[in-house]
């Protein structure tokens, strides 16, 4: 049992204990038992615990342009609370801004400010491209809007449907979560699209 | 009693008039439309609707027969004139400038005024009888390429500033990308 | 300013609201009717800030790009610059067959989309010359008018949100839901439902919507006395919108305002009363004119246009009650596709479905203006069809487009807070204005 790590210095952790041999085990410890420290401890790293923070409060940038703008104004509404997730403060400015939900087709006359907001918006930060249109241009196949906002900024998740269901954004949203609790890196870092 | 009660043969400009639908037709000449506007106006019709712009261009030529997903693939830049028996007569001009305006009495009255035009004419600008008319002209203008004479702020409206071509004419192509296997759009 | 000035002496109870009534004459910006110049001594003192309500800005409206002149906090000079919403509705329809055209319209105006489907199928049904069944008409004008109450909702939500009454958005919103279950129920889809075709309806009215309905139109005056109590009497809301974006009845009409804008100026206008279509000539409704012409006003025009579509809805679901089992499509099957099960057995159904579905219906060639009161005023459809599958030129009167003409007008003597109020009373739909 000597052999199996049970202390924070077997994980190779320093503590103020480790630094100041004679101390003895602090209130803390002894109310939780020495013994059952690590287990009643959680332990983690950095990386995952500043994920887990990012995720718990993505905060949104106010970018309705059409349709999708309402159902994306729906779940904050009341029966699909997006407060749950820690999101329902959707900032108006970008520089405050985790998330880019580009909810409604984008013309080309609104894609320079569309690029300007995403650039505007510091790292790290992710874009949900909500509906057909913003996907792949939807059911708009001419002169003026934009085949899928992917051209333009990377896109990390893809929401499909005209409009999505509020669901079906959450379900978007809570993906992108996972994805990035898990570890998959936001998709600046993985496309190459024009950053 | 209005002064067009029994005809619009009174109005400035007037060539013809048409019932069709329910709905009264008043062809002018594209020089007088001004005139014919006030007269209008002042007649009760103080509400301007609409300013429409028809493209003619193609109208009434053969297409191609038999169904719209043929095997010859996407033709994003052909009318849609496809194989009918009978060819719909053709128009005196390439555009048409409708306006629609409503008289708001009991019971209510609504005309068209519609005028003619070719590429490269120009038609006087009815800000001054509907201040209403200001952006439905500028997006006639943006669109079609309409010129509108005396109109206070001719620019582009809907497109960006610096767009060439106007889109909703018949020879601007659709745009887009090509898609494939959708061969009807 | 519009704002008496001794504020803190006064106490709800006696409130005497003074604000200036519509003005006379024309205050419609001289040089250009849309464009707000600011006068030529305000420029030479070199002291006018320009700043850019950017299309992308915290008020919900959409995407709309005000470039705001200000002298100290009032506005001076206003342009609004549009197009950030371009979708090219109309090229795109000429495209489409006719069957398929009805997916566009309602994205035009999404937030009153059933009234925008409506528009387009009654022009071409009125070009076809074809006779759209009893119940199809019912239900017609029950779903417009949910759509109605549907767009005030988010408008009131939308605009108490922007002035800062935060709760009204949630109050709104759970009603809405509400609606849209009942969309759901009838139609399969929330929004953009496609319910409304050339001939009548898609599909027949399901069971069990009759008394889900009833249960809404049975609580819908409730949730309006909740909306009352929150807002009507409240000081910060009186003073934010009584006396604010002034304009005048002659103004409006020449504008070319309609709907409530319009009935906030004082003009008794309605076209489901003046101009009827579908059943409004059967059902019995109020049209509620204000003759204030501010903010205020269209707030109240709307509030009380609420509280009228629930009572027409009601009649609706009286008439549609008794209507069951009766067809609600129109039979020419030549337009209307058959039903399913006839395909198995009929040749000339599988023939008919194949014609329509590939090439399409044949519309007779002419042209036409159909007018429809949407939440938002007049909006209309103006069809030129070449008597083929397809429309040769499809254009929507758009009355969000002439609403945000108005703003120039409408600003006045505003402070910048103000143009919140105005811009967002005005209840413009980008996808609307911009088509």
């Amino acid at each position: 049992m000597a052999d199996e790590p049970t202390r924070l210095r077997d994980y190779g952790l320093q503590s103020e204990r480790l630094l100041w041999p004679t101390k003895g085990p602090s209130r803390f410890e002894e109310e939780l038992g020495v013994e059952d420290l690590e287990r009643a401890l959680g332990l983690t790293t950095l990386d995952k615990a500043v994920r887990w923070a990012q995720t718990k409060s993505m905060w949104p940038d106010t970018f309705g342009l059409a349709c999708c703008a309402i159902e994306m104004m729906s779940i904050v509404s009341s029966r699909y609370d997006l407060a749950r997730f820690g999101m329902e403060a959707f900032r108006s400015s970008p520089r405050q801004a985790d998330l880019l939900i580009v909810s409604g087709r984008v013309a080309h006359k609104m894609a320079a400010p569309l690029r300007q907001i995403y650039d505007q918006m510091l790292e790290p930060k992710w874009v949900i491209a909500m509906g057909a249109c913003a996907s792949s241009g939807g059911m708009f196949n001419n002169y003026t809007i934009l085949q899928g906002v992917d051209r333009i900024v990377p896109v990390d998740i893809y929401v499909p449907f005209c409009p999505p269901r509020p669901e079906a954004l959450m379900e978007g949203i809570i993906r992108l979560h996972e994805a990035h609790q898990a570890g998959v890196p936001p998709a600046y870092e993985r496309r190459e699209v024009a950053t | 009693m209005t002064a067009f009660a029994k005809g619009w043969e009174g109005l400035p400009g007037f060539v013809s008039a048409k019932e069709s639908f329910g709905e009264t037709t008043v062809t002018v000449e594209r020089e007088e439309i001004h005139a014919a506007c006030e007269r209008a106006r002042d007649d009760g019709f103080t509400f301007l609707a609409d300013i429409v712009t028809t493209d003619y261009l193609g109208w009434g030529h053969k297409g191609v027969s038999g169904y719209i997903g043929t095997g010859t693939g996407r033709d994003l830049n052909h009318p849609a004139t496809q194989g009918f028996q009978s060819l719909p007569a053709p128009k005196p001009k390439r555009f048409s400038l409708s306006y629609h305006l409503l008289a708001m009495e009991q019971p209510a009255r609504r005309v068209r005024l519609q005028c003619w035009l070719d590429e490269g004419e120009s038609v006087a600008s009815v800000v001054s009888v509907w201040p209403t008319a200001d952006w439905h002209e500028r997006e006639q203008f943006d669109l079609m390429g309409v010129q509108f004479d005396g109109h206070p702020n001719l620019a582009r409206l809907l497109m960006p500033d610096d767009w060439e071509g106007h889109p909703l004419r018949k020879d601007y192509p659709i745009g887009g990308e090509p898609v494939r296997f959708s061969d009807a759009e | 300013m519009t704002v008496a000035p001794e504020r803190s002496a006064r106490s709800r109870r006696d409130w005497p609201i003074v604000f200036p009534p519509p003005y006379e004459g024309s205050r419609i910006p001289a040089r250009v009717p849309t464009i707000l110049d600011v006068p030529a001594e305000l420029l030479a003192t070199d002291d006018i800030l320009q700043i850019n309500f950017g299309p992308n800005h915290p008020s919900t409206h959409g995407v709309l790009r005000l470039i705001v002149d200000l002298d100290g906090e009032r506005v001076v000079g206003l342009n609004a610059v549009i197009g950030y919403l371009h979708t090219g509705f109309e090229k795109t329809m000429e495209q489409k067959t006719w069957w398929k055209c009805v997916t566009y319209p309602e994205r035009i105006d999404y937030l009153g989309y059933q009234n925008a489907e409506l528009v387009f199928v009654l022009a071409v049904e009125r070009l076809l010359a074809i006779e759209v069944p009893e119940k199809a008409t019912w239900m017609r004008t029950l779903l417009c008018e949910l759509n109605r109450i549907h767009s005030h909702l988010i408008f009131l939500g939308t605009s108490a949100l922007e002035l800062g009454a935060i709760s009204m958005f949630w109050y709104c919103f759970r009603e809405r839901e509400t609606i849209l279950d009942l969309y759901e129920m009838v139609t399969g889809a929330r929004m953009h439902t496609r319910y409304f075709q050339v001939g009548g309806l898609a599909e027949d009215i399901p069971e069990g919507f009759y008394p889900e309905c009833r249960k809404f139109v049975e609580w819908m005056p409730h949730a309006l006395d909740d909306y009352l109590a929150l807002l009507d009497r409240n000081a910060i809301w009186l003073e934010r919108t009584k006396g604010v974006g002034l304009l005048s009845a002659q103004d409006a009409i020449a504008l070319g305002q309609t709907g409530p804008n319009l009935r906030a100026s004082g003009v008794d206008w309605d076209l489901r009363r003046d101009q009827p279509y579908l059943a409004y000539d059967q059902v019995d409704f109020r049209v509620p004119v204000y003759a204030g012409g501010d903010v205020y006003d269209r707030y109240r025009v709307r509030m009380d246009e609420m509280a009228e579509s629930t009572r027409i809805v009601d009649q609706c679901l009286r008439r549609l009650e008794r209507m069951d089992g009766r067809p609600w499509i129109a039979d020419d099957r030549k337009v209307v596709l058959p039903p399913r099960e006839e395909l198995h057995t009929s040749m000339e159904s599988l023939i008919h479905h194949f014609k329509i579905v590939t090439e399409g219906f044949r519309v007779p060639e002419g042209e036409i203006y159909v007018a429809i009161e949407s939440p938002r005023g007049e909006s209309g459809c103006y069809l030129v069809s070449d008597g083929g599958p397809k429309p040769w030129r499809v254009h929507f009167r758009a009355p969000s487009f002439v609403a945000l003409e108005a703003t120039a007008t409408c600003i006045g003597d505003a402070i910048i807070a103000d143009l919140i109020a105005i811009v967002g009373s005005l209840d413009a739909v980008m996808g609307d204005t911009d088509r």
